[in-house]
């Protein structure tokens, strides 16, 4: 079961080789990306099988923490490390001419979201939040007029692994350890403290530019506005759910304290509000399917701020729903780009797309059968059972939100199905 | 020594100069109008942050944690933060060299370092490339003109007076 490595080793390997491979033959160095990461979902799906659901870890090179690295592998990081290398595979830049280095940024965001996914060690986990951020602003700056939010991204992600590396700090003069597992056991005694409390803070701010969190979300309009739609798909759809994954483990195995649920339930429900509210003022869709991917991102924040594990549960119902739904509205958008106002009629130039769009929109606002209502289902069900005025007033706030969704949501569609287009 | 009731040791003047250097990378990132000094305030952060993390294993009575061979009678600094800083250090330098080639892309793009004008012509051109009007921005006021029209009467401070 140590070929779980290779998901990390391959795509990173590849990375390097690709542009070389490129030179010498250019359909071989195409077939490469592709060709990696299928031996990753491959491997992935082996050793889900294998471990049968049995949680295990790895200490690479025979070195024992807390010098050596290690890989936690239980069914949650297989999961993610499974829509890792399939969410690449589906988003491969196929179409156009091949461009070597867009694949090589492409394989090194899925190595880093691998190693991100499997990581058991606080040091590791800044390690890989760093690579994400380089290969996805790499990947940013290959549009055309993206230079711009590329840097602004650059900057506020630098200076969030900045703050996560102070956290991370304060938790080594805390406990002396990065290992999570250790520090699972050390946090009760060492970590329920101001200390504590400020260290989770910092890293969930650092963490949470990834995530999309409330008060350091301000790159993502322009960035996935100017990015190329496949680049928004994967930022919104992988790399914001791995940022929640890691504060999902941070959470649970180390600050399980009462007052950091609650900073997190005020900056998920602020991102909630802020993001809906942004996405009904919205006048071009990439704009608006980005708002609401901060308000749904905010549900998630809220979801997992619910003690226990029906918040755990609620808020991967929701995360991994968006992590479906949000990649295909970016690529369903990438057709139907620019003002929401040009849209109207637009589905009588493709019916399907259009037909699909409103099945999206419908999950994601949560209509019964679909997906999406389960997910928010257990979110509110979750909610309700809480005692106190704030997870009542977080309540009422994600109901609110779902109003103002579904209104701008079926906004788009009434437009889209619009008889007499003006064409 | 004291200040203020409190004693001022060594510890206290490097972690005040870590958290001090954080805040005014932090103050940089906010405050600069020109890319390359934001650039720069990241990188102060950065040192800011991995003085920290030393400090967070350092011990003043302990020696450099190198293995001779012979066991010696001193106790080491705990050697996991010195490795991680490199780490950290190595990364930040990888963070600077990328922001810095962004922003040469940007002179390229835009002939402009200045943050505002930058953010304004980034909103133009994502309102442009969406078909809609300009959604206003901070630096300009919204709606109509608020002058008065050109042919009023100037009413200069003292006028009245006269």
């Amino acid at each position: 079961m140590n070929q779980i490595v290779l998901i990390v080793v391959l795509p990173l390997l590849a990375a390097f080789l690709v542009p070389i491979v490129a030179r010498m033959s250019a359909s071989l160095g195409a077939a490469l990306g592709p060709l990696v990461m299928g031996v990753c979902l491959w491997i992935t799906g082996t050793v889900a099988i294998e471990s049968a659901g049995n949680a295990f870890a790895i200490n690479i090179g025979g070195f024992m923490p807390p010098l050596g690295i290690t890989f936690f592998v239980d069914r949650l990081a297989l999961l993610f490390a499974f829509l890792t290398a399939l969410l690449v595979l589906v988003l491969w830049p196929f179409q156009g001419e091949h461009r070597p280095r867009e694949h090589a940024l492409t394989l090194i965001l899925a190595a880093a979201s691998g190693g991100l996914a499997l990581s058991g060690d606080l040091f590791n986990i800044y390690v890989f939040y760093e690579l994400v951020s380089v290969a996805s602003v790499g990947l940013v700056a290959t549009g055309r007029r993206s230079s711009a939010p590329a840097i602004r991204y650059l900057i506020l992600s630098g200076f969030g692994s900045v703050l996560a590396l102070v956290g991370i700090a304060l938790v080594y003069t805390q406990t002396g350890t990065l290992n999570l597992a250790h520090l699972s056991q050390l946090a009760p005694t060492h970590l329920i403290n101001p200390i504590g409390l400020a260290a989770f803070a910092l890293i969930l701010l650092g963490v949470g530019v990834k995530a999309e969190l409330f008060p350091v979300n301000t790159w993502v309009p322009e960035v996935y506005a100017t990015a190329p739609n496949r680049v928004s798909a994967l930022l919104a759809g992988l790399v914001s759910k791995l940022a929640a994954l890691v504060i999902l483990r941070l959470l649970v195995l180390v600050f399980a304290q009462e007052q950091a649920l609650l900073v997190m339930l005020l900056l998920g429900l602020l991102g909630v509000i802020t993001g809906e509210l942004a996405a009904w003022r919205a006048q071009d869709m990439n704009r608006m399917l980005a708002y609401s991917s901060i308000g749904q991102l905010g549900m998630v924040f809220v979801a997992f701020s619910i003690p226990g594990e029906t918040g755990v549960f609620a808020g991967l119902a929701i995360a991994l729903h968006h992590l479906v739904v949000k990649p295909a509205l970016f690529l369903l958008a990438a057709r139907w780009g620019g003002a929401l106002s040009g849209l109207a009629g637009a589905a009588g130039g493709n019916l399907p797309a259009a037909l699909l769009f409103t099945l999206f929109a419908l999950s994601l606002v949560g209509v019964p059968p679909l997906p999406g209502f389960w997910a928010k289902l257990l979110l509110v069900m979750g909610l309700a059972e809480q005692v106190g005025p704030l997870y009542h007033f977080a309540l009422a706030g994600i109901l609110i939100a779902t109003v103002v969704e579904a209104n701008y949501l079926f906004r788009i569609v009434s437009t889209l199905f619009h008889r007499d287009s003006p064409a | 020594m004291t200040l203020f009731g409190l004693e001022i040791t060594l510890d206290l003047i490097l972690y005040t100069g870590a958290f001090g250097l954080i805040v005014i990378g932090a103050a940089g990132i906010v405050l600069a109008h020109h890319l390359f000094r934001v650039i720069l305030a990241l990188a102060i952060a950065e040192a800011g942050a991995n003085l920290l993390l030393v400090l967070s294993g350092y011990r003043w009575d302990a020696i450099a944690p190198i293995l001779s061979g012979s066991e010696s009678a001193a106790p080491m600094v705990d050697p996991v933060p010195q490795a991680m800083v490199l780490t950290a250090i190595v990364i930040g330098v990888g963070v600077q060299a990328l922001a810095v080639g962004l922003a040469m892309q940007v002179k390229k793009t835009y002939g402009t370092l200045d943050m505002s004008a930058i953010r304004q012509r980034l909103e133009a051109d994502i309102a442009g490339t969406a078909g809609i009007a300009t959604t206003g921005s901070q630096d300009a006021p919204l709606g109509e003109r608020p002058l008065p029209p050109a042919d009023a009467v100037p009413v200069t401070p003292g006028s009245s007076a006269r």
